[in-house]
């Protein structure tokens, strides 16, 4: 195609747009407003996954070395720890750390475990351990309960499961809600820029008549489809970002303690999935339907 | 001797309805001149719109030999076709069949710019006397006005022949008059080849020769000596 064509149908797209007025206003409303609802989604179910996320990662082992355990056998047990495949974090809490913390959590009381410092602590050293994958740990809480200078091991089971199995719930239906309103508007938007074109079927019938190729012919509408699915884009995309960041400023002084996705991965994301979205269902929808109508 | 322009042969036309096979063209031997105005008249059904689809390079016949000059237009592939199209022919239709988005010159601008040789649009404007409604759309023009910008579309490419469907089928009498008033003068001004299909008998009263199609066979074909003018035509 010469540049000078390019601009021609391009210019004849524009022309079209702004002369099918309403046509064109209904087709990009349709394309922003289906967008708008599949974004909203997509964005609150990054904020579900983090949050999920954050749940899950906060889930960890508890081990409690044996008061009895040689020094050796204390060895061992820190490089087995360590050395695990499946492990992500070990981090060793001796007594005196956990005694200390306990005063913190007592806050005004702590007076309550005065005197108990040094031989008198009566809590034990213990490791803290955090699993690569976290739905792993009860398995791997079974292997190192076996480990030399363990005395016994507490990962919260009981609690943990129900929680794993209601973030994946979470996350499953959070996948199929959004296939669900993937595919509605995909046809939703392909059917209305496939009417923008339908309307104007004699217009396709007269210029085959003028003797124009198919191509000729095709392109203002490919053109037109782009531009309406690339508006039909932008729309949401800044609706978004300015409600998300509205949504984000007011999460930060309410509700401090959940952390979200920040705007900028937002708006990047919704650039990602919602931009090419509309470009290129606004493209097949259009060739699509002027082809049939090309067929005389 | 007006040189030859189109000759086709035996020309069929048959399209499957189901299980039916209808024949909308029989066989029709058909000649067309340079600088001739030729109407072919005939009832509704008799094939008439087949034959100017076909002449057009709008359709393709089923079966026959179809000649514009040395090109063969039965074998012709589609981009042929479309380039023949493009050319050769101008097309003017009943209801005018204009861009609604476009305006009166822009109409004419469509076909010209994908045409070799075009003619100068603000010309065509003038000489059908729209150069005042230039930048009106057609919702904004009368039928007859809009035909005129049909036929200045048709002309602007700088055809070789005008197929012209009905062309005064929804035109009050003056407005009809004054639109085969433009298609004679075009005829003899320009050198045209003109062919007006109608079922109005008045009009080919003013055509150089009249072919009568019936039931897709043409039954006669009258040469006429003295054709009227376009003003002295009225039904």
């Amino acid at each position: 195609m010469h540049i000078r064509s390019l601009f021609y149908f391009i210019g004849e797209a524009l022309k079209s747009i702004a002369r099918n007025g309403w046509m064109s206003v209904a087709s990009i409303a349709v394309v922003a407003i289906t967008l708008l609802i599949l974004g909203s989604f997509m964005v609150l179910n990054y904020n579900v996954t983090l949050i999920t996320e954050d749940v899950k990662e906060q889930v960890q082992i508890v081990l409690y070395v044996d008061e009895e355990a040689s020094g050796e056998d204390r060895l061992k047990l820190q490089q087995k720890l360590v050395g695990h495949p499946q492990m992500e974090e070990v981090r060793f809490v001796s007594r005196d750390e956990a005694l200390e913390r306990l005063k913190r959590q007592l806050g005004d009381r702590s007076y309550l475990v005065e005197g108990y410092e040094g031989e008198d602590n009566p809590l034990r050293d213990s490791y803290e351990l955090r699993t690569k994958i976290p739905e792993d740990i009860a398995i791997v809480a079974g292997e190192i309960k076996e480990y030399p200078g363990v005395d016994y091991v507490d990962y919260g089971s009981g609690v943990v499961e129900p929680l794993f199995q209601f973030t994946g719930v979470v996350r499953w239906m959070g996948l199929i809600f959004m296939a669900g309103l993937a595919v509605t508007a995909v046809f939703l938007i392909a059917h209305t820029i496939r009417l923008t074109v339908y309307i104007r079927r004699k217009e396709i019938m007269i210029m085959k008549y003028v003797g124009a190729t198919d191509w000729f012919i095709r392109w203002p509408f490919v053109f037109e489809g782009l531009i309406l699915g690339f508006i039909g884009a932008v729309i949401p995309i800044i609706i978004i970002y300015y409600g998300y960041n509205t949504a984000v400023a007011w999460a930060q002084t309410n509700i401090y303690f959940v952390s979200l996705v920040s705007p900028e991965d937002i708006i990047e994301e919704m650039v990602k999935v919602l931009l090419p979205l509309g470009v290129i269902l606004g493209v097949l929808g259009s060739s699509i339907s002027v082809r049939r109508f090309l067929k005389v | 001797m007006a040189k030859l322009l189109i000759e086709a042969r035996n020309i069929k036309k048959r399209y499957q309805m189901g299980e039916v096979i209808v024949y909308a063209l029989r066989g029709v031997d058909f000649t067309l001149y340079e600088k001739e105005l030729v109407v072919v008249l005939g009832p509704s059904g008799s094939g008439k719109s087949t034959l100017l689809n076909i002449i057009g390079g709008m359709d393709r016949a089923s079966e026959g030999e179809f000649y514009f000059g040395d090109f063969h237009l039965h074998e012709a592939s589609e981009r042929q076709l479309t380039y023949y199209r493009r050319n050769e022919v101008g097309f003017i239709f009943q209801f005018y069949n204009l861009m609604p988005n476009l305006t009166a010159y822009e109409n004419i601008d469509l076909s010209a710019q994908i045409a070799e040789n075009p003619l100068d649009i603000d010309g065509l404007l003038e000489q059908v006397g729209l150069s005042e409604r230039r930048d009106h759309f057609p919702s904004q023009l009368s039928g007859g006005e809009q035909q005129r910008v049909a036929i200045a579309r048709g002309l602007a490419k700088n055809p070789r022949m005008l197929l012209c469907d009905e062309p005064t089928g929804s035109l009050d009498l003056a407005s009809g008059i004054q639109v085969l008033k433009l298609l004679r003068d075009f005829c003899d001004d320009y050198q045209k080849t003109v062919v007006i299909i109608t079922h109005n008998t008045e009009i080919s009263k003013m055509a150089d020769r009249v072919v009568y199609l019936k039931d897709g066979l043409v039954d006669k074909v009258e040469i006429n000596d003295s054709p009227l003018s376009a003003e002295q035509v009225s039904w």
